[in-house]
């Protein structure tokens, strides 16, 4: 079993000064998902930035209904509330914004330079340490709001067999414990940054050049994508709405959803 | 929209097996349901003619309403019924994971607000709601399809 540091709130509070998050953070020890509660919370109408972090998720959820794997006290688990006025088909930028966002608070605080597998799961030599998920709430013309829930494996020691193949931790990087309050907040203030420039037509376009900066798999990755009855081929770019191209032996295809995987 | 942007949009809807589609941009507006084809209300009859050939069944190209095929439902059966569109591109999806039951099937009472389904594109997943309370009557489009923006998924008879 691994000793892990609890949060230190007041630390957090005092980096957020200023920001969008700032009084706006809500720690539970232990939660279904914050993903879940979060969609509730902005349902009944909790404003632009609040966020909601846990220790341990008894009910964590990811694509397909796959759940994130939690030990207590070990990973980032947070969902946050944005509200930005814009339509139902440009909340794709939420997605693709915040693995970049992950990206830079993982590089700029533990100095590791991890792999985007479009849309934006963060690997380190092949293996996921960061996965996101966003809910969106939207009528046809507008987006009501959008909850981006993202799952950091901080200071895991290991992983059971059969996820120790294609997960990884910080600290099993790294050989050292991180402080996750730390982290924490630098991912949300990354995510603030990301969240203010993307959503322009030059944001989006410096946010297709970020993406294809840092990923290995938008261009050249013999991959196999996991929607439309399964298909293979490899990675040719992105769209101008930031979907993901591959080139099978017949024809040029679109990634709509996630699940791209290396083949 | 130029003859080949249609030829592709067109060959684009038939690989992704998309049954119908509606495009309005300016004073162009598209409308391509599978099988029949129907074009360019406001687009220079020139465009129009030569589309015949592009029909996957390899119809000619004729009006909806004179096409003997266009479905059993008809135009006064579908007077009143309110059509759940998706509000982005995405994946349909009619349960919330795998192998549970779906939200709604045909027939099934729903209230506004109520969740009918999920479209999930680039891991956003949208739960969409009813926006009004009504009998569904069919779901249009099937279960794990890729969906277009503005695309009909469910069509409900308003209380």
């Amino acid at each position: 079993m691994s000793t892990t540091i609890p949060y230190d709130l007041a630390e957090l509070n005092a980096a957020l000064q200023e920001s969008l998050f700032s009084g706006k953070v809500h720690f539970l020890p232990e939660t279904g998902s914050t993903n879940t509660l979060a969609m509730q919370a902005a349902t009944a109408g909790v404003e632009e930035g609040t966020v909601i972090f846990t220790d341990q998720q008894t009910a964590g959820r990811g694509r397909n209904g796959h759940n994130w794997h939690s030990e207590p006290g070990a990973a980032i688990l947070v969902s946050i509330v944005l509200r930005p006025k814009i339509l139902p088909t440009q909340s794709l930028w939420l997605s693709l914004m915040a693995g970049v966002a992950m990206h830079d608070a993982i590089l700029r605080t533990c100095g590791i330079a991890c792999d985007l597998r479009w849309p934006n799961d963060l690997l380190i030599e092949r293996k996921k340490v960061c996965g996101v998920l966003t809910e969106i709430s939207a009528d046809a013309e507008q987006l009501r709001f959008a909850v981006i829930g993202i799952g950091v494996n901080v200071n895991q020691p290991s992983f059971p067999g059969e996820i120790a193949g294609f997960a990884t931790s910080l600290q099993m990087e790294t050989g050292k414990q991180w402080s996750r309050t730390e982290l924490l907040a630098a991912m949300l203030k990354s995510l603030e940054t990301q969240y203010r420039g993307a959503l322009t037509t030059e944001g989006e376009q410096a946010l297709l050049c970020r993406v294809e900066s840092i990923s290995s798999y938008v261009r050249g990755k013999r991959v196999h994508v996991d929607e439309a009855g399964g298909y293979d081929g490899v990675t040719d770019g992105l769209d101008a709405r930031g979907f993901l191209r591959v080139r099978t032996a017949e024809s040029m295809r679109t990634v709509l959803s996630g699940g791209v995987r290396e083949s | 929209m130029n003859q080949k942007e249609l030829r592709e949009l067109i060959e684009f809807l038939i690989e992704k097996d998309i049954a119908e589609f509606e495009l309005e941009r300016g004073d162009v507006k598209v409308r391509v349901k599978r099988g029949v084809l129907v074009a360019a209300t406001a687009m220079p009859l020139h465009t129009a003619a030569p589309l015949a050939p592009l029909s996957p069944s390899g119809v000619p190209a004729e009006p909806l309403m004179e096409s003997p095929g266009a479905g059993k439902t008809s135009a006064s059966a579908d007077e009143g019924l309110h059509v759940v569109k998706s509000p982005i591109v995405g994946t349909f999806y009619e349960s919330p994971s795998p192998g549970s039951p779906p939200f709604v099937k045909p027939g099934d009472k729903v209230e506004a607000g109520q969740v009918l389904c999920i479209i999930e594109a680039m891991k956003l997943m949208n739960e969409i709601e009813a926006d009004l309370g009504g009998e569904i009557v069919k779901r249009l489009v099937n279960n794990g399809q890729p969906v277009e923006y503005g695309q009909p998924l469910f069509s409900i008879r308003p209380h």
